[in-house]
C-alpha cells in the first residue's frame, strides 16, 4: 500500500481493491462481510432500533480514542439507549487525497476493536476519497441496528416526577479533551476523552429492570442538554444537585478558567438514566460493576414543580435555574 | 448544633439571613462577580432588607459605544485584522457589530491573550494586526507585555486600540449608590488592598474583597453585613488566599512604565478622570490611534438602551423595557446582554423572576 491515500484508492480499480483488501477487510472480516452489493442479514427477532451518525471530528486522534472509536461508539450508544443489543452496523468512508495510510489503519484497527469488545459486526461499508482540500482528513458515517426486548419502552417524554435521575460516570471529558487538542487555549492539562461503548452498561441496568423510563447517551451539548430535552419532552421539572454530579478535577480547572460548565461540555461514553427512584441504587451497583461506570451517581430527581426548568441545588445549599445551553464557547476575558 | 460544627459558609449565611436591620445596598463591580453570585443561587438566599446591586464591573459593558465604531473602521475601511476576547464580538456599536462587520468582510479573529494576537501579526506579516485591549487592572498586564513583546522583535504590523481602566476612580464615581462594595478579587490582586483603606479614610467608603466561590462570597457578604450594623466606615480582606495587602509591584511597574493615565468616557458613568490608560510615548508606534489616524467617533447607542442606568445600578437589567425582549443574547440592544459578564445576561440566562 501506498504512504498516503490517493484519488486512484476511491476510483474503484485495483487500488480501491487493495485498499479494502489490506485495511477494511482485514480488520472487518466476518461472516456477514461480502464482496456482494448488499448484506443479507438473518430475521430478526423483535422490533427493530436502527441509528445513523456522521463524524467529523477534528483532530482525528486525541486522547482517549479516535474518530474510527467514536464512529463505533456513537451509533451503538444510540441503538443501545433504546434498549437494543447492537448487532450490525456499516460505515461510509470519505478519505482526503494524501490522507497517510498509517494513520487510517490505526482508526480502522480502533474500529475493530471496538466491534470486538461490544459484539457488533460492520457487515457493508463504501470508500470514497475526495480530493486535497474537499473533505477535513477523514469522515466517517455508521449505521446501526438492534433488537428490541419487547418489553423495553424508554423515550424523553417517559420521565416521571419522583424519578432518580443518574449519570454513569464523570461528565464532560469528552469536550474538555477536543477543546485542549485544538490548543486555542494554549492550557496543557492531563484529560482524556471518555469515548466508550456502552452496551454493556445499558445490558447491566437491564438486569436490574426493564422499567427504566428515560435512557440517553450525552454527546453535543453534554449532560445538561439532554436534562432540559427530557423536562421539554416529558413537562417536567428537574431538580439536581450540584455536590453530586461527579466531574473530574482536571475538566473543573479547565472549566473554571474558562468559564464554561462541564454539564454543558460533550460526552461520548456516558449515560444519563431517569427510572423509578426504588432502582436507584440497584442501577448505580449495576453501573459502578461494569465497565466505564465506576463513577456513576444519582445527581437529582423530576419533579411536579418549575415544569420545563432545570434547577440546582448548589453546595452552599441554594437554589439556582441550570442556564439553558447556547451560543458558541467563549472563554473569559478576566 | 453547636458552632463549633457549622462550616464558615454556614456561620455567614445565618448572618446575613438573620439580618434585621434597615435595608442596605450592597454593590458588587466585577463581571466574575455578578455571574457567580447568580450561578451560586445566592441572590436567592437573601433577606428582603438586602440589596444586591450590579455594578460596573464588566469591562466589555462599560466600554463606550464608539469603541466598537473605531473597530469596525480600523477593520473595513484600513483592512486590519483585529485580534479580540469573544466578548465584544456581539457588542452593538453605532451601525454595526463586530460580528457585522465581519459579516461584511472584516477579519476579526478571536483570542484568548493578547500574546496569542502578536504571535499571529509574527506569523502573518503582511495583516496589520490590531489588538482590542479592553480591560481592568486585571487583564492590562498582559497588553503591555503584548506591545513590549513586539517592540523586542520590531514588528511594524502589530497596534492596539486600548481602552483599558482603571478602577481607582470609578470608586469615587460609584460613591453614594450603595452602602457598601464588594471589591474585585482578581483585580485586588494586582492593586493590593491599600486602595481600599483609603477609601475607607478620605471618603468614608465602605467595602470588603470577595473571593469567587460560594463560602467565599458569603463570608465577604457576612462581614458588610456586620460592618455596617457596627456604623463606621470599613474596610476587609475576605479573599486572603489570592489577595495580599501589597498586591503585585512588579505588575503595576509594568503598566505604570507602559501606559499612563488618561481621563476616558465609561459607558453609564461618562468621563471619569484619570481612570483609562493610554500608550506613552515610547510605545506610539502601536498605539492604532496614532498609527491610523482614527477620526473622532462620538457613538451613537440605540436610544432605547438603558445600559447606563444598569451599569449605575439604577434599574435592574429586567426592568429596562428592551430587556428579554428586543434584546436577548442572540440579539443584544446594548453590551450589558451580551458580554459573558454583564448583569443584563446574568438575570437572562439565570431567569430571574
Amino acid at each position: 500500500m501506498n504512504e498516503t491515500i490517493t484519488l486512484a484508492h476511491g476510483s474503484g480499480g485495483r487500488q480501491t481493491n487493495e485498499l479494502i483488501g489490506s485495511l477494511f477487510k482485514k480488520y472487518f472480516d466476518n461472516d456477514l462481510l461480502t464482496a456482494d452489493d448488499a448484506a443479507v442479514l438473518p430475521r430478526p427477532e423483535g422490533r427493530l432500533s436502527m441509528s445513523t451518525d456522521g463524524f467529523i471530528v477534528s483532530p482525528a486522534e486525541f486522547p482517549g480514542g479516535n474518530i474510527g472509536k467514536l464512529s463505533i461508539c456513537g451509533t451503538v450508544n444510540d441503538i443501545a439507549c433504546m434498549g437494543a443489543k447492537p448487532l450490525y452496523l456499516t460505515c461510509g468512508f470519505v478519505i482526503e487525497e494524501g490522507f497517510e495510510t498509517a494513520r487510517l489503519e490505526r482508526i480502522v484497527e480502533s474500529m475493530a476493536k471496538t466491534c470486538k469488545e461490544v459484539g457488533v459486526k460492520i457487515v457493508a461499508g463504501d470508500t470514497k476519497v475526495a480530493g486535497k482540500g474537499q473533505v477535513d482528513g477523514v469522515f466517517i458515517t455508521t449505521t446501526g441496528i438492534g433488537v428490541i426486548p419487547d418489553d423495553m419502552n424508554v423515550g424523553g417524554a417517559c420521565a416521571k416526577p419522583g424519578d432518580c435521575i443518574i449519570v454513569s460516570g464523570d461528565v464532560g471529558r469528552h469536550g474538555c479533551t477536543i477543546l485542549l487538542e485544538r490548543n486555542e487555549f494554549k492550557i496543557k492539562a492531563d484529560v482524556t476523552s471518555d469515548c466508550a461503548p456502552l452496551s454493556t452498561a445499558v445490558d447491566a441496568l437491564m438486569g436490574v429492570t426493564h422499567d427504566l423510563h428515560v435512557v440517553r447517551d450525552a454527546t453535543r451539548g453534554g449532560v445538561g442538554t439532554v436534562l432540559y430535552e427530557i423536562a421539554d419532552q416529558a413537562g417536567v421539572g428537574i431538580e439536581l444537585n450540584d455536590k453530586d454530579i461527579p466531574v473530574d478535577e482536571t475538566v473543573q480547572g479547565v472549566c473554571d478558567m474558562l468559564g464554561l460548565n462541564p454539564l454543558y461540555l460533550a460526552c461520548e461514553g456516558r449515560l444519563v438514566i431517569v427510572a423509578p427512584s426504588e432502582y436507584a441504587e440497584d442501577l448505580v451497583k449495576a453501573l459502578r460493576t461494569s465497565p466505564y461506570g465506576e463513577k456513576a451517581a444519582v445527581i437529582g430527581q423530576v419533579t411536579e414543580s418549575n415544569p420545563g426548568k432545570v434547577v440546582m441545588k448548589t453546595s452552599i445549599g441554594t437554589k439556582t435555574i441550570l442556564p439553558l445551553p447556547g451560543g458558541e464557547l467563549l472563554p473569559r476575558i478576566c | 448544633m453547636s458552632d463549633v460544627k457549622k462550616s464558615a459558609a454556614e456561620k455567614a449565611a445565618e448572618i446575613i439571613q438573620n439580618y434585621d436591620g434597615p435595608p442596605i445596598r450592597i454593590m458588587e463591580v466585577c463581571g466574575t462577580h455578578t455571574h457567580d453570585i447568580f450561578r451560586l443561587g445566592i441572590r436567592n438566599m437573601l433577606p428582603e432588607n438586602i440589596r444586591l446591586i450590579s455594578g460596573p464591573g464588566c469591562p466589555v459593558c462599560v466600554t463606550p459605544v464608539g469603541y466598537i465604531d473605531e473597530a469596525v473602521w480600523l477593520a473595513l475601511e484600513q483592512g486590519c485584522t483585529l485580534c479580540t476576547f469573544g466578548d465584544l464580538i456581539k457588542v452593538p456599536g453605532t451601525d454595526m457589530s463586530l460580528a457585522g462587520a465581519r459579516a461584511k468582510g472584516a477579519k476579526v479573529d478571536m483570542v484568548y491573550s493578547p500574546i496569542d494576537a502578536v504571535d499571529y501579526a509574527e506569523a502573518h506579516p503582511d495583516e496589520q494586526v490590531v489588538f482590542l485591549a479592553v480591560g481592568f487592572e486585571t487583564t492590562t498586564p498582559a497588553s503591555c507585555v503584548a506591545v513590549r513583546k513586539a517592540k523586542e522583535k520590531g514588528l511594524t504590523n502589530f497596534s492596539l486600540l486600548t481602552a483599558n481602566k482603571t478602577m481607582d476612580n470609578a470608586y469615587l464615581a460609584l460613591q453614594g449608590s450603595a452602602d457598601a462594595f464588594l471589591y474585585p478579587g482578581h483585580v485586588s490582586v494586582l492593586t493590593g488592598t491599600e486602595i481600599y483603606e483609603r477609601l475607607r479614610d478620605e471618603h468614608g467608603m465602605s467595602g470588603v474583597v470577595c473571593g469567587f466561590t460560594g463560602p467565599e462570597i458569603l463570608t465577604a457578604l457576612a462581614l458588610i453585613v456586620k460592618g455596617l450594623e457596627k456604623g463606621e466606615p470599613f474596610c476587609a480582606n475576605a479573599y486572603p488566599r489570592v489577595v495580599t495587602a501589597e498586591g503585585s509591584p512588579e505588575g503595576r511597574e509594568l503598566i505604570a512604565e507602559t501606559m499612563e493615565a488618561i481621563d476616558t468616557e465609561w459607558r453609564g458613568l461618562g468621563v471619569i478622570p484619570m481612570s483609562g490608560l493610554k500608550l506613552r510615548d515610547e510605545f506610539a508606534d502601536y498605539d492604532a490611534r496614532l498609527k491610523f489616524g482614527i477620526p473622532n467617533m462620538e457613538g451613537r447607542a440605540n436610544p432605547a438602551c438603558r445600559c447606563g442606568d444598569v451599569l449605575q445600578g439604577k434599574i435592574r437589567p429586567d426592568q429596562c423595557p428592551c430587556f428579554g425582549k428586543a434584546c436577548v443574547p442572540e440579539h443584544p440592544v446594548g453590551a450589558c446582554m451580551v458580554s459573558d459578564e454583564g448583569a443584563c445576561s446574568a438575570f437572562y440566562m439565570y431567569n430571574i423572576d
